[in-house]
């Protein structure tokens, strides 16, 4: 197979890396802190402060408290944040303004910039995504595992619940999860992603183990004294590494699908926090007269999970053409 | 032959009682306080009267005790009353599902009416432009979520080209006959749509794989030696290609039936789906139960019937399908 002729990993893997940067650094990159400020002839760095973990080492008393929309005289701007909003900035006189150089996304009916809102939104949506799918991922390979080594009842209890499961469609099962929960936010929103989509690996796992005992490797690797996880973990896993990463990849963009559906019906994070489904949710009731709020939110969507699809394809056509040489 | 249908059909019964249990573990065991829900609107009764009411009620009973009650209730067809209206859930459901399910048959016929061709034509003329730029299409729509498909389909087709209804079922009620049909078809045409993309995109790969596998084995070339001209002898060879094709039903309805739910939402499509969003809002277990238990039961049927018809069309498999338990199938 011609690598040309298939989309590459260095441009999906860019895009998501890219976007993941965006998104953890948001509190940075889109604020109305500036990056570089003087306040009172000292230099500080309100941006910062945002940021989780290590912001307490950039907050400075004298920035706090100041409105940097209209700042004081003693406070001067020296750099300001590349996108220079914040993703709660409400403006009412400034609402569903179209893309222009000040707004390039726009702004929503509060008035908010959409550039702002869409770095914000690739914070919790790529966050809840990478973070639900390894989750689910490792849930599914833990369980598949055991029911694979331990056979019997176990398995028989495990292959019975995954059936079962997976006789749900993942979001109607996400979505009754969150609504069991009964208050939104991110526990729920995770777990319910994850009990929806751990049957897939699982049944991946299971199936491998079980082809593979009794096979030569598996009797040499037993015979060295290997045994129960160790085995697993040093003697299975590194030969389901290539199928996994793609059942991976594609959890991956599924966990965002599901985070951004369950926002876009209300049961994601919580409000005012964005995530794309929620900004185009909110952009719903006055989708007859702007498009811009759901134009950029749903692009973001698609880049991201066309990257991720991409991406599982690529690692998917070498794994099948290594496995078949 | 009719062994295998029934035992078929029979070893979907186990799975049956998880999907009715799993609904139950996910939602049956909310903290549901009945006094808490009994006249919704009304002033909240005094702290005496509950005290009242609650020792008029006697103990709650517990988890299997309920479950054991609705589960009765749901074997003779009664699966409670809604929390809104007191309606019986099992008729608010039986409203809506007509809908949902026009909706989703419209859309399983679009994924296969549309990827079948589609992907005979990449296998035909493999690394052509259409096939290269069809590969590339199938990629993009693949992971397409279709709610946000729904939001900009509608955005362009309803309300900047305005060729399309915004939303809804049907127009003007003064419509008859021949205009009233077409109405309602150009109604379905945009949430069908929509919940088709990925569906399309995953059966269109697919037959385009096993399309062009089954062109490399030499088929083609026998029937075209037995004087079949090149049309007939492609028609033949998908015909038969295309039965497997079927088994992928079983990964796309799961997701025709979670896309339904938000897609509903955004054309107000009046089925099952709105009726969910409308239950979580109204906090309204007793129709979530009902409609959770609804949709992995649908599941399952078309995951039964899809093998049964696999059997039906494929007899050569049948002794297999007998042999291996309904997990493996």
């Amino acid at each position: 197979m011609s690598s040309e002729s298939r989309p590459g990993y260095l441009l999906p893997a860019a895009i998501i890396a890219g976007l993941f940067l965006a998104g953890l650094l948001a509190p940075v990159l889109a604020t109305e802190r500036p990056l570089v400020a003087v306040i009172g002839g000292r230099l500080v760095l309100p941006a910062f402060a945002g940021l989780p973990l290590v912001g307490p080492l950039f907050d400075a008393d004298r920035a706090r408290g100041i409105d940097w929309t209209s700042p004081p005289a003693e406070a001067r701007v020296v750099l300001r944040a590349p996108v220079p909003f914040s993703d709660r900035g409400v403006r009412l006189d400034e609402s569903l303004r179209p893309p222009d150089r000040r707004h390039p996304f726009g702004t929503d009916a509060l008035g908010r910039d959409l550039l702002a809102r869409c770095v914000h939104g690739a914070r919790v949506s790529l966050l809840v995504g990478f973070g639900a799918g390894a989750l689910a991922l490792l849930v599914g390979c833990a369980l598949g595992a055991i029911a694979g080594l331990r056979g019997g009842g176990v398995d028989l209890a495990i292959v019975r619940l995954t059936d079962v499961l997976s006789c749900f469609p993942a979001f109607i099962l996400a979505l009754a999860f969150v609504a069991a929960w009964g208050r939104p936010g991110l526990p729920p929103l995770v777990a319910g992603i994850v009990l929806s989509r751990w049957t897939g690996s699982a049944r991946l796992v299971r199936g491998e183990t079980l082809k593979r005992r009794g096979g030569d490797l598996w009797v040499a690797a037993r015979a060295t004294g290997a045994a129960g996880p160790r085995l697993f973990l040093r003697h299975l896993l590194p030969l389901l590494a290539a199928p996994l990463s793609v059942v991976a990849v594609f959890g991956v963009a599924q966990a965002i699908i599901l985070e951004s559906g369950l926002s876009f019906a209300g049961l994601g994070v919580e409000p005012p926090t964005p995530s794309w489904g929620a900004i185009l949710a909110e952009a719903l009731p006055g989708s007859g007269a702007a498009w811009w709020p759901i134009a950029f939110p749903a692009a973001s969507l698609f880049i991201v999970l066309g990257a991720l699809c991409v991406a599982a394809e690529r690692l998917e056509s070498a794994w099948r053409s290594s496995a078949a040489r | 032959m009719t062994a295998f249908l029934i035992r078929r059909a029979l070893s979907a019964l186990p799975t049956l009682f998880g999907i009715s249990v799993i609904a139950f573990l996910i939602l049956g065991l909310l903290p549901s306080d009945p006094l808490l829900s009994w006249s919704p609107g009304a002033a909240a009764p005094s702290a005496e009267a509950m005290a009242r009411a609650r020792d008029a009620l006697g103990p709650e009973p517990g988890p299997v005790a309920r479950y054991a009650d609705w589960g009765l209730g749901v074997l003779r067809g009664d699966l409670g009353r809604s929390r809104r209206d007191g309606r019986p859930v099992a008729e608010v459901i039986g409203e809506a599902l007509p809908f949902t399910l026009v909706l989703n048959l419209c859309a399983v016929m679009a994924i296969y009416g549309l990827a079948l061709p589609f992907g005979l034509l990449g296998a035909v003329r493999p690394a052509s432009m259409t096939d290269r730029l069809g590969r590339w299409t199938l990629l993009a729509l693949y992971t397409v979520p279709s709610f946000a498909a729904a939001l900009v389909l509608q955005q362009i087709f309803a309300i900047r080209l305005r060729l399309l209804p915004l939303h809804g079922v049907s127009g003007p009620e003064t419509l008859a006959g021949l205009a009233a049909l077409a109405d309602r078809l150009r109604h379905l045409v945009l949430p069908a749509a929509c919940l088709a993309l990925s569906g399309w995109a995953y059966v269109a790969r697919y037959a385009r794989a096993a399309f062009r596998e089954a062109l490399g084995q030499g088929f083609l070339a026998a029937a075209r030696a037995r004087g079949l001209s090149r049309r007939r002898a492609l028609l033949h060879l998908a015909a038969n290609t295309a039965v497997p094709l079927l088994t992928l039903l079983n990964a796309v309805i799961p997701g025709l039936a979670g896309g339904s739910v938000l897609v509903e939402q955004i054309f107000s499509w009046p089925g099952v789906g709105r009726l969910y969003l409308a239950a979580i809002e109204g906090r309204d277990t007793p129709v979530l139960l009902g409609l959770t238990l609804l949709s992995g039961t649908l599941v399952l049927a078309a995951q039964v019937a899809v093998d049964l018809l696999y059997a039906v069309a494929e007899p050569r498999l049948r002794a297999t399908l007998i042999e291996t338990p309904a997990d493996v199938v």
